[in-house]
């Protein structure tokens, strides 16, 4: 051969025209038979192409940069002074891979100072600023202390695409965090700030695209940190639809660093989108902020090409935040420490726990899975930052069965071929039967699945505004605009604001509402697993009882036992406690036998961690149980463990109190008895002149209190009859 | 514009090298041609600005001025240039960054495809060359698509050849490119 190797030019050609993976590897099966040789040079070719479209994209950008330095060549004006449009450029403030930002002032109709963008990827300036046009109303209507404004968009006299937008003057937020040594909590509610900025856009219909560090810029008013995000609607404009799959646009675009990219960001049929891209992208940047890295290494990210690229963020699972930094090597640690002023230790167990589900719940693959909205993420922060329980949390066995599936659809694929292979046997006219049947039944679940997609997008909607709602205290709205909304797929964010909802029925005494929409509540938990079900429980439980709906307790009390009688869970010693509000009879009480003793044995286990806010909770569980099982004497005795541990619980101790003045009096220590009687009314009533409210931990959640309520009025009847 | 004229007719049938000493005088001043033309432009049309400003060069002399053979003869002596002046500035600054002339292989030449920011051209450049020697065809359109710009029309028209074929030598040759040099890496 004269040239390079023909044979292997033109497989190179038709191999890429298939696409890649399994279908590929079977046309080069087919193709090269027997010419190893040849194989091996057309894979090499391949595996290459990739990598190449990127080192030619950057080599291009390079050459782009070397036209800016040779005089005469130069294709961005960057003397001071030079005027584009309406603006002057004053001084360079920034030079990327992309293009530079300039310090420009606006001559008309108001003078003022503003950042001017220039591009130079290369990229045809006549639809980027009609991408940008698409956008511009959109971006007018956003106004946001945390947004940068874009003013305006053109093509400067040479013919490159510029963006005018507010000029903000500070540093990039991850560097802000560091040089300053802010701790996590300061941290975190600087990121708070930015995911409100998200949201605030993504109600106007706009998604950033871009978010990254370099793209958060956090100014100084008046001393107080204020972050910016800026680039609002660029990535969108410099970005081309892809029409025939992958072409080279697809790879030049990856010019930037793909490290804050979502994994549908890199499919080939961008098209599809939404705002949880975006929030996939702030997950990145908290976990970055939390640890100094990103999930996954940008220089890997880089130069892997772009097949593998997509694989990793497809399939690969990034270490949790606080597993990242307690890896070797061991000064990876310190210094994270260091940069945020706390110990070692104290960061790994600050990570550990909420904010690492926060974070790996926004970096979930399937985008169904991460926060909702950038503002279910803010509130799920909020929530850790007042010690409230957070919506995040380790993923369910039926999540991680599905993920096992997913990861080996290979080896269930094989199975479908053994399948088919039985139905050829069966005959042709039965395999064209099957064929026609199966035609139609895909055609039938496409129809299904779109009609499904709409209404999610719908249902998706106005999850968000309930939860803006919710947010702003606007609970009527939220309330009305979910009414007889029931969720057909989880739905964390749903959940979230059923929750709400149910407690401000609840706080404000309307026990039938609340009661609705914790039932609802939990048919949503039940799509997810059981995780979070038995903290639901606890609203709901009490709940049924003061609305007076005893059947309904019974049913509901019934079906937890089911659930749990078997399987010790972190809620256990909660199910036992939510079963016991009224008298047992014969089966409810067989049926939490067993639980009774997972209780107990889990009290030994957080006795020996020394854990005592859950040993005093779970003892509370199994006094109420010894005194609903008519054991008097052993009710006294756990109520006292549970009210001789430290801290201090005012519901759980007036619970405690309360139960215990019912065993006593029924041992006929009547004086005993009015003593505990007397402490649980005090604490209650210590309740009772503080403000309703949801309620902390520490001071006791409105549940906690809601079944403190029902055990003193219970033991206030026993104790003080009527007119006593 | 007369200094250019000048230089045009002293250069004689020397083409490539009139290219490359004429085309940092005239870029800035074709570029503001090209971008003037661009704002009149039609709709729909999709010209690049680098292409604008070498057919608003050829517009620039009258018929019996220009010392091009033909259309396809300018836009390949225009990217030539283009290649000479860049490659010899990256050159230059390689230079300097790696300390005199002397080049150092510690440490670099174990990553190289990891090349600090200006040297991934100068890879290209040299497995092109490499690459012009055993097939001259695919080395022309790497020519004209890396240091020209064009489209791949432009190319198609410029080398006489179908549109699909510039698509299928550009991936190849980019694909061999790379893993020529990922080998001498």
């Amino acid at each position: 051969m004269d040239t390079l190797g023909l044979t292997e030019e033109e497989l190179f050609a038709a191999a890429r025209a298939v696409a890649p993976g399994d279908e590929r590897r079977r046309f080069l099966d087919r193709t090269c038979l027997g010419e190893p040789a040849l194989r091996a040079g057309v894979e090499a070719l391949l595996a290459a192409a990739d990598r190449a479209e990127r080192f030619f994209a950057e080599g291009g950008a390079e050459l782009e940069g070397l036209k800016a330095e040779v005089p005469g060549l130069r294709t961005i004006p960057e003397a001071p002074g030079t005027r584009i449009g309406r603006y002057r450029l004053i001084e360079q403030l920034g030079e990327g891979g992309c293009g530079a930002v300039f310090l420009a002032e606006q001559e008309e109709p108001v003078k003022r100072p503003v950042a001017l963008k220039i591009i130079r990827l290369g990229m045809e300036t006549r639809s980027v600023i009609a991408r940008f046009e698409v956008e511009r109303q959109a971006l007018a209507m956003m106004d946001h202390p945390n947004i940068a404004r874009v003013f305006d968009a053109g093509a400067t006299e040479l013919g490159l695409p510029y963006f005018v937008m507010e000029l903000v003057r500070g540093t990039r937020i991850t560097d802000y965090c560091d040089r300053n040594g802010l701790g996590v909590r300061e941290r975190l509610e600087l990121f708070v700030h930015v995911c409100h900025a998200i949201q605030h856009a993504h109600q106007k219909g706009v998604i950033h695209r871009d978010i990254k560090p370099s793209n958060i810029i956090v100014e100084l008013h008046d001393g107080a940190p204020v972050p910016k995000v800026i680039d609002f609607g660029i990535a969108k404009a410099t970005t081309a639809p892809l029409l025939n799959g992958a072409s080279t646009t697809a790879h030049a675009q990856l010019i930037g660093t793909p490290t804050y990219m979502s994994p549908e960001q890199v499919e080939l049929d961008r098209i599809d989108i939404d705002t949880r891209s975006d929030i996939y992208s702030l997950g990145v940047l908290l976990y970055e902020l939390l640890t100094g890295f990103t999930p996954f290494d940008p220089g890997r990210l880089a130069e892997c090409g772009f097949d593998e690229l997509r694989r990793v963020l497809r399939e690969e699972e990034p270490p949790r935040p606080s597993a990242r930094i307690a890896g070797p090597p061991g000064d990876v640690l310190a210094r994270a420490a260091e940069r945020r002023r706390t110990e070692p230790d104290r960061l790994l167990a600050l990570l550990r726990g909420d904010l690492d589900w926060i974070v790996m719940k926004s970096l979930e693959k399937d985008r169904r899975r991460r926060y909702e909205t950038a503002n279910g993420l803010a509130m799920d922060i909020q929530r850790h930052l007042n010690f409230e329980p957070v919506i995040a949390r380790p993923p369910s066995w039926l999540y991680q069965f599905q993920k096992l599936v997913r990861r080996n659809r290979v080896v269930f694929a094989a199975g479908g071929a053994v399948a088919a292979a039985l139905v050829i046997d069966m005959g042709t006219s039965t395999w064209l039967f099957l064929r026609e049947r199966e035609a139609r039944q895909r055609a039938h679940a496409a129809e299904i699945q779109q009609a499904r997609l709409r209404e999610e997008a719908e249902l998706r909607e106005r999850i968000t505004q309930a939860a803006l709602l919710v947010n702003r205290e606007q609970f009527a709205d939220a309330d009305e605009l979910l009414r007889g909304v029931t969720f057909a797929a989880p739905t964390v964010e749903g959940a979230a604001v059923l929750r709400s909802l149910g407690e401000w029925h609840a706080l404000h005494g309307r026990h039938r509402e609340a009661c609705e929409r914790f039932e609802r509540l939990l048919q949503t938990d039940e799509l997810d697993g059981w995780d979070v079900a038995t903290l639901d429980a606890l609203r709901l439980g009490p709940e049924l009882i003061a609305a007076g709906e005893t059947v309904r307790y019974t049913r509901f009390r019934q079906g937890l036992i089911a659930r749990y009688a078997r399987t010790p869970s972190l809620g256990t010693d909660r199910v036992l406690k939510i079963s016991l509000l009224v008298p047992l009879d014969e089966t409810t009480a067989r049926g939490l036998a067993p639980i009774a003793d997972l209780t107990k044995r889990q009290i030994a286990e957080s006795d020996h961690n020394q854990d005592s806010f859950v040993s005093a909770w779970r003892s509370l569980s199994v006094c109420l149980w010894e005194f609903r099982s008519g054991n008097a004497p052993a009710a006294i005795e756990w109520g006292r463990r549970c009210l001789a541990y430290p801290d201090f619980n005012a519901p759980r101790m007036a619970a405690a109190h309360a139960v215990v003045a019912l065993a006593l009096k029924q041992l006929g220590r009547h004086d005993e008895a009015a003593r505990d009687h007397g402490k649980a009314r005090e604490l209650v009533a210590g309740r009772l002149r503080g403000r309703m409210d949801r309620g902390t931990p520490v001071q006791g959640f409105w549940f906690d209190w809601a079944l403190a309520q029902l055990l003193f009025q219970e033991a206030s009847a026993t104790i003080e009859p009527a007119g006593g | 514009m007369a200094e250019i004229t000048r230089l045009l007719q002293a250069a004689g049938p020397d083409a490539a090298v009139a290219a490359e000493e004429l085309l940092p005088l005239v870029y800035e001043e074709l570029r503001r041609h090209a971008a003037r033309r661009m704002a009149r432009e039609r709709p729909g049309q999709t010209l690049q600005p680098t292409a604008l400003v070498h057919e608003a060069w050829l517009r620039l002399f009258a018929p019996g001025d220009r010392p091009w053979r033909n259309r396809a003869h300018f836009f390949a002596a225009a990217a030539e240039a283009m290649r000479r002046i860049l490659i010899e500035h990256a050159r230059r600054k390689a230079r300097r960054r790696h300390g005199g002339d002397c080049v150092r292989v510690d440490g670099e030449a174990l990553d190289r495809l990891a090349a600090p920011a200006d040297e991934k051209a100068l890879l290209i450049e040299d497995a092109l060359q490499r690459l012009e020697r055993r097939d001259p065809e695919k080395g022309r359109v790497v020519l004209l698509k890396f240091y020209g710009g064009y489209s791949n029309s432009e190319v198609a028209e410029c080398l006489g050849v179908a549109e699909r074929t510039v698509e299928r030598h550009w991936a190849f040759a980019k694909a061999w490119l790379f893993r020529e040099i990922e080998s001498r890496g």
